[in-house]
């Protein structure tokens, strides 16, 4: 008889409870979203951090009083042994080498690398022209915009790079907007970076970019430490604590967004189930004139807005989980995928939402039969 | 026949007015009692404290040996449920339960609904075939009739009826008046509240209240 009672109750109301249950829809719609975006929004804003450039850098050990006009250098020896620790976490990892070379007369820092790994390190540049993407393209080069300019070299200019008797002909590539120091300097694959400084098979550092928040990359750098002894690996600590706070400010917003949202809600459901005491005042007095208990009464009604909740959590699931996708390929430029644990949480909330906005029907308990059944 | 309401010096305080003012009767089981008087005399108010729905502020009123005036609410509702039926000149349904839901709201608020046994009550009010009608598709003697199955549907102790036909015409009065003659029979205890003579003199007792006091007890005179 219970439910054949409430079936009968929500059936009379359908008016009024539509238009809660679209407030509930709607609350629940954002909170799946912002809940299902919260739980994937450490992976994917850490991705987005990548694009900050490297949070870990390998360098030749610093030895006290050694100033930087002797730096020292890495072999090939520690790159393989970097190449070989690289995992999943690790987005993009390069070796850098810095010497200065003359270009039509001028001085310029030329930085050899890996340019298909630089790239996804360096992923703001803006390129006029093409990339390298091989790291074996020795006869190409990227120019900064300012070296270019006065260079006065364009994408297809062909480009000719001095160290004393050391030479390489180049083809400009493409011309990098970097919008810092690069700007100034010339790109180029390894090799021609160590040929022009005569260096062999030696680099000054590898810059890494490790995907994760502080402790993720701290754990990564350790790991590598230990497989590289005498090395000084660290994480670059501006990078990875603006990630870290940066994370906890947009959690934090997330949450504060969740509960407004829930508050929200509770306020549109509580001023239709306002409106829908007021309706039921008479039916209220009669099931008490019929000996109708004030917590049977109440239990029936409690129970109305829990199905309300319940129904409304399971339907703005369903839309949130659309929402956050939208979200995700719009934001993050990724579809974030649908989780089933937030399907219960969201129930859960907007049941608590729904019980907490029908307060006013908790109130038909104080109804007097005697006052109602007189009509006043 | 044994004694199942006492009314002792009964009476109610709204504010500063006094609806009911010392009044005294009994009621034996299976009596039709009607209680007349003018608006204002305090009918209504008697006919609510003794169904549980309002409290005196004095005397006592003794329904199957409770004493309405101590129960508190869980009491009062409990009274309710087991010891009366009622039946209101506004019939007061529930709109959007049909007419056997209406009588099963009953047995749930008192204890199991049985549908088979709620079927048959509106059978023996004539209603057999309007079972599934919402109020609202009901006449308002069809509507009283299940007002009527869902006072007895817990074989209460007394059966307290506001002006049952106050809102019917001629015909369906006579069909209400006609059950509540033949409830009367079967041995059920009547309390009624009327303004018409007519009926109030087809009851065993007419009890008479003016401004909230008992103004005089009447016995039907044999034959009526």
């Amino acid at each position: 008889m219970f439910l054949r009672l409430l079936w009968n109750l929500l059936r009379a109301s359908r008016g009024r409870l539509t238009v809660a249950l679209v407030a509930v829809v709607s609350g629940a719609a954002v909170i799946s979203a912002l809940i299902n975006l919260d739980l994937d929004a450490g992976k994917k804003l850490t991705r987005e951090f990548r694009t900050l450039g490297a949070n870990l850098v390998v360098e030749p050990p610093r030895a006290p009083g050694t100033g930087p006009t002797a730096p020292a250098l890495l072999d090939d020896a520690v790159l393989a042994r970097v190449t070989a620790l690289r995992t999943p976490e690790v987005v993009a990892e390069a070796p850098y080498l810095y010497v200065v070379a003359q270009a039509g007369g001028r001085a310029v820092v030329v930085a050899g690398t890996w340019l298909d790994e630089a790239r996804q390190l360096e992923p703001w540049w803006k390129i006029d022209g093409e990339g390298v993407v091989s790291r074996d393209d020795l006869s190409r080069c990227l120019v900064g915009q300012n070296a270019a300019r006065l260079l006065v070299v364009a994408p297809g200019s062909p480009l000719e790079l001095r160290s004393g008797e050391r030479s390489v002909q180049l083809t400009v590539a493409g011309v990098v907007n970097a919008g810092g120091a690069e700007d100034n300097q010339i790109f180029v694959n390894l090799p021609v970076a160590q040929q022009l400084g005569g260096l062999g098979k030696q680099f000054q550092v590898v810059q890494v970019s490790v995907a994760g928040a502080g402790p993720a990359i701290a754990s990564y750098a350790a790991r590598m430490a230990a497989a590289l002894p005498g090395i000084e690996v660290r994480p670059v600590p501006q990078i990875a604590e603006a990630e870290g706070l940066l994370l906890a400010r947009i959690r934090w917003l997330i949450l504060s967004m969740e509960l407004l949202i829930l508050v929200l809600t509770a306020l549109c459901v509580l001023a239709t189930m306002a409106a829908l005491a007021m309706e039921r005042r008479q039916d209220v007095g009669l099931m008490k004139a019929l000996g109708g208990s004030i917590s049977r009464v109440t239990n029936l009604f409690l129970a109305e807005a829990g199905v309300l909740g319940a129904l409304g959590g399971l339907l703005g699931y369903l839309l949130g989980m659309g929402l956050s996708s939208w979200v995700g390929r719009r934001v993050f430029d990724a579809a974030i995928a649908p989780r089933l644990e937030v399907l219960p949480l969201t129930v859960a909330l907007m049941m608590a939402v729904a019980l907490a906005g029908a307060f006013p029907l908790r109130l038909l308990g104080k109804v007097r039969p005697a006052v109602i059944l007189r009509g006043e | 026949m044994a004694r199942l309401v006492e009314v002792a010096k009964l009476g109610k305080e709204f504010a500063n007015v006094r609806a009911l003012d010392g009044v005294t009767f009994d009621v034996e089981a299976g009596e039709w009692i009607a209680i007349m008087g003018p608006s204002g005399s305090g009918k209504t108010t008697l006919i609510n404290i003794l169904g549980g729905l309002d409290t005196p502020t004095a005397g006592r009123a003794v329904v199957d040996g409770t004493n309405v005036a101590t129960l508190d609410e869980n009491g009062l509702t409990r009274y309710r449920s087991e010891k009366i039926g009622f039946v209101f000149q506004q019939f007061h349904l529930v709109p959007y339960l049909t007419a056997v839901e209406n009588v099963m709201l009953a047995q749930y608020f008192h204890s199991t609904p049985d549908e088979a046994e709620a079927r048959e009550a509106l059978g023996r009010v004539g209603l057999g075939d309007r079972l599934t009608h919402l109020p609202a598709q009901l006449s308002g003697g069809e509507q009283q009739r299940v007002a009527v199955a869902r006072a007895l549907i817990n074989h209460p102790k007394l059966i307290l009826a506001d002006e049952p036909t106050g809102n019917l015409d001629e015909a369906n009065e006579k069909i209400v008046i006609d059950l509540f003659h033949q409830l009367h029979t079967d041995g059920h205890t009547i309390l009624m509240v009327t303004h018409d003579l007519s009926i109030g003199c087809l009851a065993d007792r007419r009890i008479e209240l003016a401004h909230g006091r008992l103004l005089q007890i009447l016995r039907a005179r044999p034959g009526i």
